[in-house]
């Protein structure tokens, strides 16, 4: 008898890859013994875009790297010409960003519980995921004009002064419930629990030879948050959710639970915008801006991982080289080692808990 | 065994609840949701004096303008096909100018209408 392979093409347009994603499986029966992801179909050149124009023209289009939380990478590059200039933050303007940031991520990772379940076969938490995302992003429509693409951090601060803060204490007071919700009908579902429980084990070793960040390393036990050292975080209580499965239903779990964390952010700064002054802020003028010769540097804890950008200044009104690191590149990557010795039926659930966004991977 | 059935009821339930409520969604072409008016849709110009700086702030080189000899705006071109709607050229237009109105349906059979022309300029 003689073993035979074949490959599979897992891909590009296969609705469960969350994107374009093409992954070459090899395959005999449907036990996986390699994995090569094939990336590159949604890259755009944000890199390279980055030498043609300047900063404030850029700023607009980072939004774009990572669509399900943009907010994140705006903060980014404001934070480097921020940095650079040595501008200080008023108390004010960093609450609002928390705020934003935190409403963000909690809008990011309910898409990710959705579609994570559509990719295991149940529909229903799609839709109410989505019905409870579609509340935050309609705050965000009427605080910044848009749904996914805010362009409302500036260099210096903020567009202008946050509004509507009611909507924000309706999202909140009525998340915790429905997050309860979901818990009911998926956390401890037998089904569930048997397509994701044991299944992709990532250890800390492999997650740091691999570089995973974010919410997939702390699922496996490794104490690692750049919020805590993150001035922007600075005064605010929040809890770090670590898990030590390793496993799928850990990383769901994990990221159930840092929504609950969101919440309790978001009330902390609710609570300070509530009783603020009207907003004082010290923008940069961004016409002509030019940051002095050097390198800079600055990371954020996205929902997908850590998430830092690069500059290297020549004194010119536009950097001469800037690199993003993305968390899903890293995760993407991984699925090279831990697919392997998997089955086919399991790849979607473990590509799919790993929390992948292809924008966000190509750039 | 009974976990199975507990799940398949707690599920169940948690559906059946929503059967009674309205339903979330729009039927799109009939019904419009309400836009705010921090809503970022089609442009439109209105008092402009040329002093280009939306065009440098402009992401996608959507804009282009020409001036006259006396130095007056005279021909001002948005090209919404490039336009990505971030609002820059209205944040930081000096005389507020440019707005960004509650427009989104834009589809077109002809190209030439997603072209935004202003003759004129400071004295209209």
């Amino acid at each position: 008898m003689t073993i035979t392979t074949f490959k599979l093409n897992l891909g590009p347009q296969h609705p469960s890859t969350h994107g374009v994603l093409r992954l070459v499986l090899e395959l005999e029966g449907e036990k996986i013994l390699s994995c090569e992801p094939d990336i590159g179909y949604l890259h755009r050149g944000m890199e390279k875009m980055a030498e043609r124009i300047s900063y404030i023209q850029y700023l607009p289009t980072v939004d774009r790297i990572d669509y399900l939380a943009g907010c994140f990478y705006s903060e980014l590059l404001c934070r480097i010409v921020e940095n650079a200039l040595g501008v200080e933050l008023p108390d004010k303007v960093r609450a609002i960003r928390v705020m934003l940031l935190e409403l963000n991520r909690i809008a990011s990772h309910l898409l990710w519980v959705g579609a994570f379940l559509m990719d295991l076969g149940a529909v229903s938490p799609f839709f109410y995921a989505f019905r409870e995302r579609e509340m935050i992003l309609r705050y965000f429509e009427k605080l910044t004009g848009q749904r996914m693409m805010y362009n409302y951090f500036v260099f210096g601060g903020v567009r202008k002064d946050i509004d509507y803060l009611g909507d924000v204490e309706e999202i909140i007071s009525i998340l915790p419930e429905k997050i309860d919700d979901y818990e009911k009908i998926i956390t401890e579902n037998p089904i569930f629990l048997r397509r994701t429980k044991g299944k992709g084990m990532l250890d800390i070793d492999t997650a740091l030879n691999y570089a995973v960040t974010g919410v997939n390393l702390r699922a496996s036990g490794m104490d690692y948050d750049t919020r805590r050292s993150d001035y922007l975080y600075r005064g605010f209580d929040f809890g770090v959710v670590i898990l030590d499965e390793g496993d799928a239903w850990a990383r769901y779990k994990a990221r159930i639970m840092e929504m609950r964390e969101s919440v309790n952010i978001i009330h902390q700064a609710l609570e300070y915008l509530k009783i603020s002054p009207a907003l004082e802020q010290k923008l940069i003028n961004p016409v002509n801006l030019k940051l002095p010769a050097g390198d800079y540097y600055a990371e954020i804890e996205a929902p997908r991982g850590l998430a830092s950008c690069f500059v290297r200044s020549t004194g010119e009104d536009k950097p001469y080289r800037l690199k993003w690191r993305t968390g899903s590149y890293y995760s993407v990557n991984l699925l090279r080692k831990i697919l392997v010795g998997e089955y086919l039926n399991d790849a979607i659930a473990i590509a799919g808990s790993l929390d992948i966004i292809l924008p966000e991977v190509d750039k | 065994m009974i976990s199975e059935i507990k799940a398949l009821r707690d599920g169940l339930w948690t559906v059946f609840k929503h059967l009674f409520k309205k339903p979330v969604t729009l039927e799109y072409p009939e019904k419009r949701r309400e836009l705010n008016e921090a809503f970022r849709g089609k442009l439109t110009v209105n008092g402009c004096v040329g002093c280009g700086i939306c065009k440098r702030v402009c992401p996608s080189g959507a804009i282009e303008y020409k001036k006259n000899d006396e130095g007056k705006v005279y021909f001002y071109k948005f090209d919404l096909k490039k336009c990505i709607f971030c609002g820059n050229c209205a944040y930081y237009c000096p005389k507020g100018a440019i707005k960004l109105t509650k427009e989104y349906e834009l589809a077109s059979g002809d190209k030439n209408d997603l072209n935004l022309i202003y003759k004129g300029g400071a004295d209209d």
